[in-house]
């Protein structure tokens, strides 16, 4: 039986929440650590609240698996004049999100035949 | 409320050093911003909340990605380098395994429980102020008004003939009072023990059997209680089975209530009664002693100020059964030390010049920005890997020095089977090797600390010279011990015993509860069974002795007065038949030997040794002189003088001695020896049929050749020497492959300059002159502080071991020539390097 040669995105799949989260935030522009955590937060309505191990833990996995990258050193317009580090999304952290999109997709999808499910509020 | 910042910036060190380098600033700062957001007191303490939970939930993990991380590149970094990185780690191993080895066989003899209950408070009593031989309300009343023991026990050991339903067998009984198991706090492990009056004369005929006699005459059946045994003709019922491992004192198979019962059992001959005691709660065994030592001086005052061997004095039972084998465990894990430190400093030298040689990359990855920390912990991760490797195989060594520790346990301890698998054991090895990697995987990451090229390459090459010449100290002082203990032993193997050990069988007989009572039917039995000895084809002598040389026996020592009024003291008595001699292969320096019918003669006759005619001042003149037994009134003649034979063995000296002929008045067991043509143990078996034939219920033992006792005898010595032989000579192999090593690198950082001296005219033979010169100053200066310690341990080795040869000048320099030799060798053979040099290409290298 010929083996499925697994391509470097699917590697990486299913991404973690936290992961997900970040890179879809990064989609929008360039970022640092803290406006991540915090754009995480206001959007889920608080439920995701990144502690700093967990929140640079994955800014760490996802620079060494090249999801992102740093794209330098510059202050923070909006909150005072202190330098920041501000990463942004590579070309494959684009096709893991995704991917990613299209496995949940496909999982709701089936999960929608079988069972249920209510109206969104 | 505490500086919170300042708190969480403290609490960020638990992550590892690369990810606190990357993102620590980052941390931080987002943790005041968060702190500057945050509303009241309420909303401060949730926000530490989860930023310990935080921290608590991912620092373990980043910690173990980083280290996998340092494995791996540690892995990647060795695999090209795999032969010297084998090489230390197997140093190492067999350092840490003989440490470990060393320190299971300490643990069980000085820190492991003993198979009694609170052991530190159990102490054992010479001589005894009153003891079992003072009866036993003089006992009873002497142990309730006793100021500093709150229960103290009587027994006496000998060995006994047991009987009954099977071939009769001799076995080690203890006699004790019945509080001896409640003293120990040992329950029966069937059955019950002792009830307190079962030590009343008339009620004693009970006994408790060990587990391991249990299994050997009973095969293990449950329900043994109520069984009865024979010991020496008297009946006893089986009333309970020890718990396995215990058999104290030393051995013992029968425990039974009857040392204050003088009927129960004939107490004849050497007998000792000893006293244990367990010591009053808060009472310190030092103050038990000045109390001791202080009754014993008033009741007794003689026995205070007797000879070493003989004075009065409490021990810690502990000590009492370790005995001899400590001091031996404590010179092996000194010598296990010194080979310890010296695989490490091997290590050292591995890390040493492979960061050395990363140099140049450790510059560039600080220069990228890696703190200091990071570089160390990679480092120190190294170091730990290569330790910790180190370590497995160390427990297997451990498991393998522990198998061979056993067969040189004293007996009283050969029960406590000594283990590996014991946590004081694995917690020794683990911290060991965590030590180790920490002190020596720290000395390359601090001398990364200050990347200053020029001024670390001077503190490699001191570090270097520092790591030779503390091998050639360790090494040198292990050498000298090596040598000396080497060369005592030599000498013991050389001492004359007074005897021709091979082609001899010996046997022992006992006649104790057997039919044969009266002096003239031992005699019968005697005769009869030496005459059957004899019939055995290829048996050229044979003669019989109550006490043989080597047999490990307890002798008593009387004084004895010579005819002319003089007065010679610890004289040892011995009983022996005509041929003994002859058969032991012992010389007849003057005189006769005993004949048949020596009861014919008018007066009766003994045979002296030669110390007995030379403390008596006399030498072979004595024959013909007449003694006072110390026994009887009556005077004997000494009819001859024989040589000398070490009773206990070459490591002490022969004691004087007086035989009379058995003829005269058996004994109650004898060991017969005989002297056959042809290896002695082919003819074990045909000579313990020939004695069983004679008369199947009396019990024969320790059928052994006389080789064998001394084989015994010479085991526990023979390993000590062996074991520091061999401590010594890895010593050695770890010192030439430190030299080799050093030599080595060297050759490789000097290559440019040799390049030059070469393109200059130098010989090849004059750089490997060079190199070699070089290599060996550290040597020189290690030997130097080396030969101090092995003075000084030397000293100490001689307060230890009985008779040890002194490190003297001759091993010194034997020790100095064979190092020098070897390291000579080493650095040679690092150096044939060079003549692969290329002055041109190495004028090239940077």
């Amino acid at each position: 039986m010929p083996r499925v040669k697994a391509s470097p995105v699917d590697r990486l799949l299913p991404l973690s929440l936290p992961i997900f989260h970040m890179l879809l935030e990064l989609t929008e522009g360039e970022r640092h650590g803290y406006a991540l955590k915090r754009s995480i937060l206001s959007r889920t309505q608080g439920k995701l609240n990144l502690g700093s191990g967990a929140l640079y833990g994955s800014i760490n996995r996802m620079l060494e698996e090249g999801l992102i990258e740093e794209s330098g050193e510059r202050p923070d317009p909006h909150l005072d004049d202190e330098r920041r580090r501000y990463y942004r999304i590579t070309t494959l952290g684009r096709r893991a999100i995704q991917a990613e999109a299209v496995r949940l997709r496909d999982l709701v999808r089936l999960a929608e035949s079988r069972v249920q499910l209510p109206e969104p509020a | 409320m505490p500086d919170l910042p300042k708190l969480y910036s403290w609490l960020l060190k638990l992550y590892p050093a690369g990810f606190r380098e990357e993102y620590q600033a980052a941390m931080d700062r987002q943790f005041r911003d968060e702190y500057r957001e945050a509303r009241g007191r309420a909303g401060r303490l949730r926000l530490l909340l989860n930023a310990g939970w935080d921290l608590i939930t991912t620092a373990p993990a980043e910690t173990a990605r980083e280290l996998t991380q340092d494995l791996k590149y540690c892995i990647r970094l060795y695999r090209g380098r795999s032969a010297s990185a084998a090489f230390a780690v197997a140093a190492l191993g067999l350092a840490i395994g003989a440490s470990t080895g060393v320190f299971s066989v300490l643990n069980a003899l000085l820190l492991r429980s003993l198979p009694f209950s609170d052991p530190a408070q159990l102490v054992e009593l010479w001589k005894s102020p009153v003891g079992a031989g003072n009866g036993r309300a003089a006992f009873t009343a002497w142990q309730a008004r006793n100021p500093y023991l709150r229960s103290a026990a009587a027994f006496s050991a000998s060995e006994m003939n047991l009987t009954g339903q099977r071939d009769a067998m001799r076995v080690k009984v203890a006699e004790t009072s019945a509080n001896f198991f409640e003293l120990l706090g040992t329950k029966a492990s069937g059955g019950r023990t002792f009830t307190p009056d079962e030590d009343l004369p008339g009620h004693t005929g009970v006994a408790v059997i060990s587990h391991s006699l249990w299994q050997q005459w009973f095969g293990g059946v449950p329900g043994v209680t109520g069984a009865s045994l024979v010991l020496n003709g008297a009946p006893v019922t089986v009333i309970g089975v020890a718990p396995p491992r215990f058999d104290y004192p030393g051995n013992t198979g029968i425990w039974i209530p009857s040392v204050f019962d003088f009927e129960m059992t004939p107490k004849r001959g050497a007998f000792l009664f000893q006293t244990i005691g367990r010591l009053k709660p808060g009472i310190y065994i030092d103050q038990a002693r000045r109390l001791f030592d202080a009754e014993v001086r008033r009741s007794d005052p003689r026995s205070v100020s007797a000879g070493e061997p003989n004075r009065a004095r409490m021990v810690s039972l502990r000590n009492q059964l370790a005995g001899s084998v400590r001091e031996a465990s404590w010179i092996l894990a000194g010598m296990v030390l010194f080979v310890l430190l010296t695989a490490c400093a091997n290590v050292a030298q591995l890390l040493l010049s492979r960061t050395m040689e990363r140099r140049q990359e450790l510059e560039i990855r600080a220069a990228l920005g890696a703190s200091p920390a990071r570089l160390a912990q990679q480092l120190i991760t190294e170091a730990t890997a290569l330790t910790a490797a180190g370590a497995a195989i160390g427990l297997i060594v451990a498991h393998w020095a522990a198998v061979v520790a056993t067969s040189v346990a004293p007996p009283q301890l050969a029960a406590q089977a000594y283990t590996v698998l014991d946590w004081r054991v694995l917690g020794f090895s683990a911290g060991l090797a965590l030590s180790i990697a920490v002190v020596f995987g720290g000395m390359p990451a601090w001398l990364v600390g200050g990347l200053h090229p020029s001024g670390q390459i001077t503190r490699t090459r001191r570090m270097r010279a520092g790591l030779v010449a503390l091998q050639a100290a360790l090494t040198l002082t292990l050498l000298t011990s090596a040598v000396a203990m080497g060369r005592t032993f030599l000498r013991l193997l050389d001492t004359d015993l007074g005897l021709r050990p091979a082609n001899v069988v010996t046997l022992s007989a006992s006649l104790q509860g057997t039919r044969y009572r009266s002096g003239a039917a031992q005699w019968q039995y005697y005769s009869e069974a030496l005459n059957r000895l004899r019939a055995v084809p290829g048996v050229e002598a044979a003669g019989a002795v109550s006490h043989l040389p080597l047999a490990n026996d307890v002798y008593m020592a009387n004084a004895v007065k010579l005819d002319s009024g003089q007065t010679v003291p610890q004289i040892v008595m011995n009983a022996a038949t005509p041929d003994y001699f002859r058969a032991l292969g012992t010389a007849l320096l003057a005189g006769r030997d005993f004949g048949l019918g020596e009861l014919r003669h008018a007066e009766p006759a003994v045979i002296v040794n030669e110390a007995f005619a030379q403390t008596a001042g006399l030498g072979t003149a004595i024959v013909g002189r007449r003694i006072t037994a110390p026994w009887s009134d009556r005077k004997y003649l000494i009819v001859g003088v024989v040589a000398t034979t070490r009773l206990a063995g070459p490591t002490h000296a022969g004691a004087p001695q007086i035989y009379w002929p058995v003829e005269e008045e058996p004994p109650p067991a004898l060991t017969l020896v005989a002297r056959v043509h042809g290896q002695a143990d082919k003819f074990l078996a045909a000579c313990e049929h020939a004695l069983r034939a004679v008369d199947s219920e009396v019990a024969v033992y320790d059928v052994k050749t006389l080789d064998q006792r001394l084989a015994d005898v010479l085991a526990r010595p023979r390993f000590y020497t062996t074991a520091t032989l061999f401590l010594a000579a890895l010593a050695v192999l770890l010192a030439a492959i430190g030299t080799y090593g050093a030599a080595a690198y060297s050759v490789a950082r000097r290559k440019r300059e040799m390049g030059l001296r070469m393109a200059l005219g130098a010989s090849y033979l004059r750089i490997r002159h060079m190199i070699v010169r070089d290599s060996l100053a550290p040597i020189g200066v290690g030997m130097a502080a080396g030969i101090a310690s092995a003075v000084a341990s030397g000293r100490y080795l001689e307060s230890l071991v009985v008779d040890a040869h002194p490190v003297d000048r001759w091993t010194c320099t034997a020790g100095a020539g064979l190092l020098l030799l070897a390291g000579l060798a080493a650095a040679w053979s690092a150096t044939t390097r060079v003549l692969t040099i290329d002055p041109a290409d190495a004028l090239r290298v940077q």
